[in-house]
């Protein structure tokens, strides 16, 4: 498909509009002169016929030998005329007046202006009709009719004015040129950042993200939103692009690294003959760096799965219980951990999102709080509803986050201190997979902590109406 | 020798170590984050560095300019997750010497790490050859014209460092900084005691080759002058 372009458009029509203007005048102009030519034609014909009649009309003679002398008047050449009486006699002539040109002339049949042609040639004529008065003191005298018919070319007249008005058309052309180049000129400089616009633009790639709007398009009006638009989005682009592109870096990091850590494990056991106690303690720990492996694959495609599926809205879960049932669980953990582990709140809080989500969270939740708790801490869970908001708050007293550390713990793979974080067994997952949880079950989810006092995770969603959750009770109850 | 491994993972840093140990006989330190490896680095005591690429703190690529903006020569092998080339190329241009991808073989991290250190101290053979002793630092062995020469595990440790550089002082300090790691107490006598036994037993093959000792300066391996 041919482009249609807008320079090319643009130029084209203002062309096309200054040729229809210089068109339109100089045929006004033309008409106006070839009106007055037209007229001033008239009234000469008019004074020739005039002056004929005047030579006829000063014949004294009573009959109609009167005749016009052609040698006596002073009359344009290629002029023709005839003087003729009623009674069809000819007083006068022009001389050399071909048999065409008679017929032509005798073609008026009144008085007044008429047009004939003859060989292919334009006349225009005046007819006369004027009465000889003879012996005009001798009782009001003798009354002798006589038509005067006189006719003139008007070859010349359409010539005479074109003449007369070429100075305007040679102006108009010369105008019409030189506004036609300067236009195109301007335009093209004036549309000049809308072509580079669209270079920088077409320069732009999943390679190259570079895309700096040149001075001239940001002056411009209605190319700034644009450009300005195209920044900000390739700007998103190419964040959420660096965003994925480092998840993926920092998952296949996670992955080899366990993977080479069981590797080297084996490796490492069978490089030398061992003791039976080596090979044992080696077998020990290369199970723990096993599950290690296998909890870090579960969950990440735990949060694989939460960030594809989409949100089923129709579960929900008691959020009340689920977290007792959790905190039972890991109880035996906070006892070796020597952790105080206190569950608050009694009503059933129905919250929508499925059981097994509730029970990753809670659980999630619960143990990153364990493991940041030290012998004789406390972690406090409250679940509670109010005022249509359903709130999960876990409290620890551990050693907290850094302030510079709070904005990126949702972060994947993030972790505040890897290297110690890592003796702990996280991936810098688990904050993921809860906000993960959260989202899709259209909650928020906050964290509040000061170093050396403690961390709060709080997470909020809008409580599921009653009815819902009584029917949601007795589905859970058939389950 | 002495091996820096800076690596966050602590299950693989120990088992890189625990293989550096034993197989090489090699004095190993681990570092688990970039800043504290960085700072190790710094004191130079060490003839081979051993960066992971993504390290808390600093990264492995951090640590390698930081090493060569102080015109340290220590050879650097990496390893790293990613093997785009882009990344090797980088790692590579940045003043690192070798790079091995996750999940590595231990043999071959072993014996690229021999080879770096080797390389590193201008040998390009695994036997080093000192008079009619030669060393061969893959079978850890010292031979004299053939014969094996019975060596512990420190006095092969030491012999090894000194043949690198025959004739050159090395001082005391040098070897109990190349030789043990942090966790060892360092006594100078100790190496002295090593060194005699060293001696001892080079003597007994009829080695012309010995040691010197020159007092306050340190030791220098001796060897004949025409077959040097």
């Amino acid at each position: 498909m041919r482009k249609s372009s807008l320079s090319r458009q643009l130029i084209g029509g203002v062309l096309l509009a200054e040729f229809l203007c210089a068109a339109l005048f100089s045929g006004i102009a033309i008409g106006h002169e070839m009106h007055g030519r037209r007229r001033a034609v008239d009234v000469i014909l008019r004074g020739h016929a005039d002056s004929l009649l005047g030579a006829v009309r000063d014949a004294e003679d009573a009959e109609d030998n009167v005749t016009v002398d052609p040698s006596e008047l002073v009359l344009p050449k290629q002029d023709v005329y005839e003087v003729v009486s009623p009674s069809g006699r000819v007083l006068g002539q022009s001389p050399g007046l071909s048999a065409e040109l008679l017929a032509g002339l005798g073609s008026a049949r009144k008085a007044g202006y008429f047009n004939f042609e003859v060989n292919q040639e334009s006349y225009r004529g005046i007819r006369i009709d004027g009465v000889r008065i003879i012996d005009r003191e001798d009782k009001g005298g003798l009354r002798r009719p006589v038509t005067v018919l006189y006719a003139g070319p008007t070859r010349n007249v359409w010539h005479e004015a074109l003449e007369a008005v070429s100075f305007y058309l040679i102006a108009g052309v010369v105008l019409l040129l030189s506004t036609g180049v300067a236009l195109v000129w301007f335009l093209r400089r004036r549309l000049s950042p809308l072509q580079e616009l669209a270079a920088i633009a077409g320069r732009v790639s999943a390679r190259s993200w570079d895309f700096v709007s040149p001075s001239a398009v940001l002056r411009t009006a209605e190319l700034a939103p644009i450009a300005h638009s195209i920044e900000d989005l390739l700007k998103g682009l190419r964040e959420s692009f660096e965003r994925q592109r480092r998840l993926t870096g920092d998952a296949a990091h996670e992955l080899k690294t366990s993977i080479a850590v069981v590797k080297s494990s084996l490796q490492l056991l069978s490089m030398s003959p061992r003791t039976t106690e080596q090979y044992e303690a080696g077998l020990e720990s290369l199970l723990i760096d096993t599950e290690r492996m296998e909890d870090l694959a579960s969950r990440m495609l735990a949060l694989a799965r939460l960030e594809e599926a989409p949100a089923e809205s129709s579960q929900s879960s008691d959020l009340q219980s689920t977290m007792r049932s959790v905190a039972e669980r890991l109880r035996p953990l906070a006892d070796l951990k020597r952790v105080v582990l206190e569950v608050g709140g009694s009503e059933a809080n129905k919250v929508a999102m499925p059981a097994e989500d509730a029970e990753v969270l809670c659980s999630n939740l619960l143990m990153n709080a364990l493991q940041h708790s030290s012998p004789t801490q406390c972690v406090t869970v409250t679940v509670a509803s109010q005022d249509g908001v359903t709130e999960l708050r876990v409290k620890d007293q551990g050693e907290g986050i850094p302030e510079a550390a709070l904005p990126h713990v949702f972060d994947r793979f993030y972790r505040a201190d890897r290297s110690r974080s890592r003796n702990s067994g996280g991936a810098g997952l688990g904050l993921s997979i809860c906000k993960a949880i959260v989202d899709r079950s259209s909650g928020t989810i906050r964290i509040q902590s000061v170093v050396g006092s403690g961390t709060e995770v709080t997470v909020t969603w809008p409580t599921v109406r009653s009815d819902d959750a009584v029917s949601e009770l007795n589905e859970s109850a058939h389950r | 020798m002495r091996v820096l491994v800076v690596e966050d993972e602590v299950r693989l840093a120990s088992n890189i170590a625990q293989a550096l140990r034993e197989r090489c006989g090699f004095a190993v330190d681990c570092a688990e984050n970039g800043l504290d490896g960085a700072t190790m680095a710094e004191y130079k005591h060490y003839d081979l560095l051993l960066l992971d690429l993504m390290l808390p703190g600093l990264d492995g690529m951090g640590i390698v300019r930081q090493v060569r903006r102080r015109k340290d020569m220590t050879p650097i092998l990496i390893l790293t997750a990613r093997d785009e080339p882009a990344n090797v190329v980088e790692l590579l241009n940045a003043g690192a010497d070798d790079y091995l991808t996750k999940p590595f073989d231990l043999g071959e991290l072993l014996a690229r790490a021999k080879a770096l250190i080797r390389r590193g101290k201008g040998a390009s053979q695994p036997v080093l050859t000192v008079g009619r002793i030669s060393l061969n630092t893959v079978e850890q062995t010292v031979r004299c014209e053939g014969q094996l020469i019975d060596l512990s595990p420190t006095e092969y440790r030491l012999f090894e460092y000194l043949i690198f550089r025959p004739r050159a002082i090395v001082s005391a300090r040098e070897l109990l900084e190349h030789l043990y790691d942090y966790n060892w107490q360092h006594h100078s006598n100790v190496i002295e005691a090593h060194i005699s036994n060293l001696r001892k037993k080079l003597r007994a093959v009829g080695e012309e080759t010995s040691i010197a000792t020159l007092r306050g300066r340190g030791y220098r391996l001796e060897a004949p002058e025409k077959q040097l």
